[in-house]
Protein backbone atom coordinates (compact mmCIF):
# COMPACT_ATOMS: atom_id res chain seq x y z
CA UNK A 1 0.00 0.00 0.00
CA UNK A 2 1.40 3.05 -0.89
CA UNK A 3 2.44 5.87 1.79
CA UNK A 4 3.52 9.48 1.57
CA UNK A 5 6.62 8.62 4.25
CA UNK A 6 9.76 9.66 3.34
CA UNK A 7 12.73 8.08 4.90
CA UNK A 8 15.86 9.29 5.13
CA UNK A 9 19.05 7.04 4.95
CA UNK A 10 23.03 7.64 4.57
CA UNK A 11 25.19 5.49 3.10
CA UNK A 12 27.57 3.85 5.73
CA UNK A 13 31.11 3.93 4.70
CA UNK A 14 34.04 2.11 5.79
CA UNK A 15 33.51 -1.85 7.49
CA UNK A 16 30.50 -3.79 7.76
CA UNK A 17 31.33 -6.03 10.54
CA UNK A 18 29.57 -6.49 14.00
CA UNK A 19 31.54 -3.59 15.31
CA UNK A 20 30.51 -1.12 12.88
CA UNK A 21 26.58 -1.75 13.69
CA UNK A 22 26.90 -1.75 16.81
CA UNK A 23 28.24 1.89 16.69
CA UNK A 24 25.32 2.61 14.24
CA UNK A 25 23.13 1.58 17.05
CA UNK A 26 24.92 3.81 19.80
CA UNK A 27 24.43 6.81 17.40
CA UNK A 28 20.53 6.03 17.87
CA UNK A 29 20.72 4.69 13.86
CA UNK A 30 20.05 1.37 12.74
CA UNK A 31 21.88 -0.37 10.10
CA UNK A 32 19.95 -1.25 7.14
CA UNK A 33 20.64 -1.97 3.61
CA UNK A 34 18.22 -1.50 0.48
CA UNK A 35 18.50 -3.96 -2.64
CA UNK A 36 16.08 -5.04 -5.41
CA UNK A 37 15.00 -3.75 -8.73
CA UNK A 38 18.48 -5.29 -10.34
CA UNK A 39 20.38 -2.74 -8.98
CA UNK A 40 23.22 -3.30 -6.30
CA UNK A 41 22.86 -3.03 -2.90
CA UNK A 42 23.40 -0.13 -0.70
CA UNK A 43 24.30 -0.60 2.79
CA UNK A 44 22.72 2.62 4.97
CA UNK A 45 21.67 3.73 8.31
CA UNK A 46 18.25 5.08 9.24
CA UNK A 47 16.35 6.67 11.92
CA UNK A 48 14.32 3.60 13.89
CA UNK A 49 11.75 5.64 14.72
CA UNK A 50 10.69 6.46 11.10
CA UNK A 51 10.41 2.31 10.54
CA UNK A 52 8.86 1.67 13.76
CA UNK A 53 6.08 4.05 12.84
CA UNK A 54 5.76 2.24 9.59
CA UNK A 55 5.85 -0.82 10.84
CA UNK A 56 3.12 -0.04 13.44
CA UNK A 57 1.11 1.76 10.86
CA UNK A 58 -2.14 0.17 9.41
CA UNK A 59 -0.68 -1.27 6.70
CA UNK A 60 2.22 -2.28 8.17
CA UNK A 61 5.39 -3.83 6.75
CA UNK A 62 3.43 -3.65 3.44
CA UNK A 63 3.63 -0.09 3.30
CA UNK A 64 5.55 1.41 0.17
CA UNK A 65 7.36 4.75 0.64
CA UNK A 66 9.91 6.62 -0.43
CA UNK A 67 13.16 6.22 0.62
CA UNK A 68 15.87 9.41 -0.02
CA UNK A 69 19.30 8.09 0.12
CA UNK A 70 22.00 10.86 0.63
CA UNK A 71 23.92 11.07 -3.11
CA UNK A 72 21.37 9.30 -5.04
CA UNK A 73 17.89 9.29 -6.33
CA UNK A 74 14.62 8.58 -4.23
CA UNK A 75 13.44 4.84 -4.53
CA UNK A 76 10.00 3.88 -3.47
CA UNK A 77 10.84 0.92 -1.13
CA UNK A 78 9.18 -1.81 1.24
CA UNK A 79 10.33 -3.45 4.28
CA UNK A 80 10.83 -7.08 3.76
CA UNK A 81 12.81 -8.44 6.63
CA UNK A 82 13.60 -6.60 10.16
CA UNK A 83 15.20 -8.19 13.52
CA UNK A 84 14.17 -7.33 16.95
CA UNK A 85 16.46 -7.52 19.94
CA UNK A 86 14.61 -10.05 22.12
CA UNK A 87 14.40 -8.26 25.56
CA UNK A 88 14.10 -4.68 24.70
CA UNK A 89 12.52 -4.97 21.60
CA UNK A 90 14.51 -2.36 20.15
CA UNK A 91 15.18 -2.95 15.96
CA UNK A 92 18.24 -4.18 14.81
CA UNK A 93 18.33 -4.30 11.34
CA UNK A 94 15.94 -3.58 8.40
CA UNK A 95 15.86 -4.86 5.13
CA UNK A 96 14.64 -2.54 2.06
CA UNK A 97 13.56 -3.87 -1.07
CA UNK A 98 13.74 -1.02 -4.44
CA UNK A 99 10.08 -1.65 -5.78
CA UNK A 100 9.20 -1.12 -8.91
CA UNK A 101 5.05 -0.32 -9.10
CA UNK A 102 4.39 -2.52 -12.61
CA UNK A 103 5.62 -6.29 -11.46
CA UNK A 104 3.38 -8.10 -9.61
CA UNK A 105 4.87 -9.45 -6.26
CA UNK A 106 4.47 -12.14 -3.37
CA UNK A 107 3.78 -9.87 0.17
CA UNK A 108 2.10 -11.32 3.37
CA UNK A 109 -1.36 -9.49 4.72
CA UNK A 110 -2.71 -9.76 8.11
CA UNK A 111 -6.25 -11.16 8.23
CA UNK A 112 -8.51 -9.63 11.04
CA UNK A 113 -11.41 -11.48 12.04
CA UNK A 114 -14.60 -9.58 13.00
CA UNK A 115 -17.42 -10.35 15.20
CA UNK A 116 -18.15 -12.70 17.57
CA UNK A 117 -19.09 -16.58 16.27
CA UNK A 118 -22.49 -17.78 17.33
CA UNK A 119 -20.18 -21.12 18.56
CA UNK A 120 -18.46 -18.96 20.90
CA UNK A 121 -21.90 -16.61 21.57
CA UNK A 122 -24.18 -19.47 22.80
CA UNK A 123 -22.32 -22.88 22.49
CA UNK A 124 -19.15 -22.27 24.37
CA UNK A 125 -16.66 -21.96 21.89
CA UNK A 126 -13.66 -20.82 21.59
CA UNK A 127 -12.44 -18.74 18.35
CA UNK A 128 -8.92 -20.09 17.52
CA UNK A 129 -7.20 -18.00 14.59
CA UNK A 130 -4.53 -20.66 13.28
CA UNK A 131 -3.33 -18.23 10.00
CA UNK A 132 -2.50 -14.79 10.99
CA UNK A 133 -0.85 -13.78 7.66
CA UNK A 134 -1.49 -15.12 4.51
CA UNK A 135 0.48 -14.58 1.12
CA UNK A 136 -0.46 -13.12 -2.35
CA UNK A 137 0.63 -12.20 -5.12
CA UNK A 138 -0.58 -8.81 -6.65
CA UNK A 139 0.87 -5.35 -7.99
CA UNK A 140 2.39 -3.41 -5.21
CA UNK A 141 -0.58 -0.59 -6.02
CA UNK A 142 -3.44 -3.00 -4.94
CA UNK A 143 -1.72 -4.78 -1.41
CA UNK A 144 -4.43 -4.45 0.54
CA UNK A 145 -3.25 -3.25 4.76
CA UNK A 146 -5.38 -6.36 5.66
CA UNK A 147 -8.26 -9.04 4.77
CA UNK A 148 -11.11 -8.76 6.75
CA UNK A 149 -12.88 -11.62 7.49
CA UNK A 150 -16.79 -11.83 8.94
CA UNK A 151 -16.74 -15.25 11.44
CA UNK A 152 -20.21 -13.93 12.93
CA UNK A 153 -22.14 -16.84 11.76
CA UNK A 154 -19.45 -19.37 12.31
CA UNK A 155 -20.85 -22.40 14.40
CA UNK A 156 -18.80 -24.79 17.26
CA UNK A 157 -16.86 -26.50 15.07
CA UNK A 158 -16.75 -24.99 11.73
CA UNK A 159 -13.44 -23.77 10.13
CA UNK A 160 -12.99 -21.38 7.72
CA UNK A 161 -9.98 -21.70 5.25
CA UNK A 162 -7.81 -19.18 3.01
CA UNK A 163 -10.16 -20.74 -0.05
CA UNK A 164 -13.09 -18.73 1.78
CA UNK A 165 -11.48 -15.44 2.61
CA UNK A 166 -13.03 -12.87 0.58
CA UNK A 167 -11.14 -11.52 -2.18
CA UNK A 168 -11.04 -9.47 -5.70
CA UNK A 169 -9.91 -10.45 -8.62
CA UNK A 170 -6.54 -8.86 -8.41
CA UNK A 171 -5.34 -10.95 -5.56
CA UNK A 172 -3.96 -14.40 -6.33
CA UNK A 173 -3.24 -16.62 -3.26
CA UNK A 174 0.07 -18.04 -2.69
CA UNK A 175 -0.93 -20.02 0.41
CA UNK A 176 -2.48 -23.37 0.09
CA UNK A 177 -6.37 -22.81 -0.34
CA UNK A 178 -7.21 -25.57 2.18
CA UNK A 179 -5.12 -23.93 4.94
CA UNK A 180 -7.05 -23.05 7.65
CA UNK A 181 -7.35 -19.57 8.89
CA UNK A 182 -9.34 -19.99 12.00
CA UNK A 183 -11.83 -22.91 13.72
CA UNK A 184 -14.54 -22.87 16.46
CA UNK A 185 -13.03 -24.92 19.13
CA UNK A 186 -14.11 -26.61 22.27
CA UNK A 187 -11.66 -26.30 25.37
CA UNK A 188 -12.32 -28.77 28.25
CA UNK A 189 -12.16 -27.39 31.82
CA UNK A 190 -9.28 -28.60 33.84
CA UNK A 191 -10.08 -30.59 36.95
CA UNK A 192 -8.36 -31.03 39.97
CA UNK A 193 -6.94 -34.34 39.84
CA UNK A 194 -7.86 -37.06 42.99
CA UNK A 195 -5.03 -37.66 45.81
CA UNK A 196 -3.86 -41.07 44.26
CA UNK A 197 -3.22 -40.08 40.42
CA UNK A 198 -1.49 -36.70 42.34
CA UNK A 199 0.52 -39.69 43.92
CA UNK A 200 1.07 -41.57 40.91
CA UNK A 201 2.24 -38.43 38.94
CA UNK A 202 4.73 -37.61 41.06
CA UNK A 203 6.19 -40.70 41.01
CA UNK A 204 9.30 -40.32 38.90
CA UNK A 205 9.61 -42.60 35.90
CA UNK A 206 12.73 -42.95 33.71
CA UNK A 207 12.78 -42.25 30.20
CA UNK A 208 13.59 -45.01 27.77
CA UNK A 209 17.48 -44.84 26.81
CA UNK A 210 18.18 -45.07 23.21
CA UNK A 211 21.03 -47.55 23.71
CA UNK A 212 18.86 -50.36 25.26
CA UNK A 213 20.61 -53.52 26.23
CA UNK A 214 23.15 -55.32 29.37
CA UNK A 215 25.29 -51.88 29.42
CA UNK A 216 22.20 -50.09 30.95
CA UNK A 217 20.63 -53.52 32.76
CA UNK A 218 24.46 -53.59 34.43
CA UNK A 219 24.39 -49.83 35.22
CA UNK A 220 21.09 -49.55 36.98
CA UNK A 221 22.57 -52.74 39.13
CA UNK A 222 25.22 -51.03 39.94
CA UNK A 223 24.06 -47.96 40.75
CA UNK A 224 21.25 -49.96 43.62
CA UNK A 225 24.34 -51.35 45.12
CA UNK A 226 25.79 -48.06 44.95
CA UNK A 227 23.42 -46.51 46.79
CA UNK A 228 23.19 -49.38 49.18
CA UNK A 229 26.87 -49.31 49.97
CA UNK A 230 27.25 -45.29 50.71
CA UNK A 231 24.74 -45.62 53.52
CA UNK B 1 4.99 -34.36 34.54
CA UNK B 2 6.94 -33.43 31.43
CA UNK B 3 9.42 -35.58 30.65
CA UNK B 4 11.19 -36.72 27.08
CA UNK B 5 9.87 -40.30 26.22
CA UNK B 6 13.01 -41.56 25.05
CA UNK B 7 16.54 -40.45 25.84
CA UNK B 8 19.72 -40.93 24.39
CA UNK B 9 22.14 -40.57 27.73
CA UNK B 10 20.45 -40.81 30.98
CA UNK B 11 22.34 -38.29 32.26
CA UNK B 12 24.02 -34.92 31.42
CA UNK B 13 26.18 -31.99 32.20
CA UNK B 14 25.52 -28.57 33.30
CA UNK B 15 26.65 -26.74 31.28
CA UNK B 16 26.54 -22.69 30.13
CA UNK B 17 23.55 -20.45 29.50
CA UNK B 18 25.45 -17.44 27.99
CA UNK B 19 23.35 -15.04 25.60
CA UNK B 20 20.03 -14.71 24.46
CA UNK B 21 17.34 -16.70 23.42
CA UNK B 22 17.51 -15.36 19.18
CA UNK B 23 15.44 -18.19 18.78
CA UNK B 24 11.75 -18.36 20.34
CA UNK B 25 11.74 -14.78 21.45
CA UNK B 26 8.26 -13.94 19.74
CA UNK B 27 4.75 -14.74 19.57
CA UNK B 28 3.90 -16.98 17.15
CA UNK B 29 0.68 -18.62 18.36
CA UNK B 30 -0.93 -16.63 20.50
CA UNK B 31 -2.33 -13.29 21.11
CA UNK B 32 -0.51 -12.76 24.84
CA UNK B 33 2.32 -14.47 26.34
CA UNK B 34 5.33 -14.06 28.91
CA UNK B 35 8.58 -13.65 28.35
CA UNK B 36 11.45 -14.32 30.40
CA UNK B 37 14.04 -12.08 31.22
CA UNK B 38 16.66 -13.87 32.62
CA UNK B 39 18.79 -17.26 32.06
CA UNK B 40 18.27 -20.35 34.59
CA UNK B 41 16.30 -23.55 35.17
CA UNK B 42 12.89 -24.28 35.02
CA UNK B 43 11.65 -27.95 36.28
CA UNK B 44 8.97 -30.00 35.38
CA UNK B 45 7.04 -29.38 38.03
CA UNK B 46 7.47 -25.68 38.08
CA UNK B 47 6.09 -25.79 34.21
CA UNK B 48 2.86 -27.54 35.44
CA UNK B 49 2.05 -25.83 38.12
CA UNK B 50 2.01 -22.59 36.30
CA UNK B 51 0.15 -24.59 33.54
CA UNK B 52 -2.70 -25.46 36.14
CA UNK B 53 -2.85 -22.25 37.45
CA UNK B 54 -3.03 -20.27 33.88
CA UNK B 55 -5.95 -23.02 33.15
CA UNK B 56 -7.61 -22.56 36.27
CA UNK B 57 -7.73 -18.89 36.10
CA UNK B 58 -9.14 -18.41 32.68
CA UNK B 59 -11.72 -21.67 33.12
CA UNK B 60 -12.67 -22.13 29.41
CA UNK B 61 -12.59 -19.11 28.11
CA UNK B 62 -9.09 -19.29 26.56
CA UNK B 63 -6.11 -21.54 24.56
CA UNK B 64 -2.68 -21.79 26.08
CA UNK B 65 0.56 -22.67 24.30
CA UNK B 66 3.63 -24.21 26.17
CA UNK B 67 6.81 -23.38 24.18
CA UNK B 68 9.32 -24.82 26.78
CA UNK B 69 10.18 -28.47 27.58
CA UNK B 70 11.99 -30.26 30.18
CA UNK B 71 14.46 -32.37 28.46
CA UNK B 72 17.75 -31.70 30.36
CA UNK B 73 18.08 -34.12 33.35
CA UNK B 74 19.44 -33.21 36.69
CA UNK B 75 20.59 -35.99 38.97
CA UNK B 76 20.72 -35.73 42.70
CA UNK B 77 22.77 -37.71 45.65
CA UNK B 78 21.13 -39.18 48.28
CA UNK B 79 20.66 -37.66 51.75
CA UNK B 80 23.74 -38.19 54.04
CA UNK B 81 25.62 -39.17 51.47
CA UNK B 82 29.85 -38.58 51.38
CA UNK B 83 30.64 -36.79 48.36
CA UNK B 84 32.57 -39.15 45.64
CA UNK B 85 31.37 -42.45 44.44
CA UNK B 86 30.53 -41.13 40.72
CA UNK B 87 27.34 -38.97 39.71
CA UNK B 88 24.19 -39.42 41.41
CA UNK B 89 20.82 -40.76 39.88
CA UNK B 90 18.28 -38.89 37.21
CA UNK B 91 15.77 -36.91 39.94
CA UNK B 92 14.27 -34.32 37.53
CA UNK B 93 14.32 -32.31 34.73
CA UNK B 94 14.26 -28.71 33.69
CA UNK B 95 13.96 -26.74 30.85
CA UNK B 96 17.16 -24.47 29.99
CA UNK B 97 15.95 -20.85 28.79
CA UNK B 98 17.66 -18.33 27.80
CA UNK B 99 16.43 -14.59 28.45
CA UNK B 100 13.85 -13.09 25.64
CA UNK B 101 12.70 -16.98 25.27
CA UNK B 102 8.63 -16.44 25.33
CA UNK B 103 7.62 -19.42 27.72
CA UNK B 104 3.80 -19.65 27.67
CA UNK B 105 1.45 -17.91 25.14
CA UNK B 106 -2.86 -18.01 25.15
CA UNK B 107 -5.22 -16.74 23.05
CA UNK B 108 -9.39 -16.18 23.38
CA UNK B 109 -9.32 -14.23 26.78
CA UNK B 110 -9.28 -9.94 27.09
CA UNK B 111 -5.93 -8.52 28.48
CA UNK B 112 -6.54 -7.83 31.09
CA UNK B 113 -7.50 -11.52 32.31
CA UNK B 114 -4.46 -13.02 30.37
CA UNK B 115 -2.19 -10.74 31.89
CA UNK B 116 -3.98 -12.02 35.63
CA UNK B 117 -3.22 -15.63 34.50
CA UNK B 118 0.50 -14.75 33.33
CA UNK B 119 0.76 -13.15 36.68
CA UNK B 120 -0.38 -15.84 38.83
CA UNK B 121 2.26 -18.36 35.82
CA UNK B 122 5.23 -16.03 37.32
CA UNK B 123 4.74 -16.63 40.74
CA UNK B 124 5.55 -20.15 39.98
CA UNK B 125 8.39 -19.78 38.27
CA UNK B 126 11.92 -18.82 39.79
CA UNK B 127 12.81 -15.79 37.15
CA UNK B 128 12.27 -12.67 36.31
CA UNK B 129 9.50 -12.56 33.63
CA UNK B 130 7.55 -9.90 31.57
CA UNK B 131 3.81 -9.83 29.91
CA UNK B 132 3.76 -9.22 26.16
CA UNK B 133 1.50 -8.66 23.67
CA UNK B 134 0.87 -8.21 19.55
CA UNK B 135 1.25 -4.40 18.96
CA UNK B 136 -2.19 -5.54 16.25
CA UNK B 137 -4.60 -7.16 18.43
CA UNK B 138 -7.88 -7.33 17.50
CA UNK B 139 -10.22 -8.47 20.20
CA UNK B 140 -12.71 -10.53 18.62
CA UNK B 141 -13.42 -12.49 21.96
CA UNK B 142 -16.88 -11.72 23.89
CA UNK B 143 -15.63 -9.83 26.95
CA UNK B 144 -15.56 -12.22 30.19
Amino acid sequence: MPSTELVTAVTREGKFNKNAARRVRMAGKIPAVIYGAKEPSVAVELDPKQILRILHSESGHNTIFDVDVKGSARVKAMIVDWQYEPIKGSLLHIDLKRIAMDKAMIVEVPIHLEGIPVGVKTEGGLLDQVLREVEIECLPGDIPPHITLDVSGMKLHDVVRVSDLPHEGKLKFITDEDATVAHVTVIKEEVAPEPDAVAAAVAPAEPEVVKKGKQETEEAGGEAAKAGGKK
Amino acid sequence: MLMPKKVKYRKQQRGRMRGKAWRGSELSFGVYGLKVMECGYITDRQIEASRVAMTRFIKRGGKIWLRLFPDKPVTKKPAETRMGKGKGAPDHWVAVVRPGKVLFEMEGVTPDIAQEAMRLAAHKLPLKTRFVMRHDVVMTTAAK
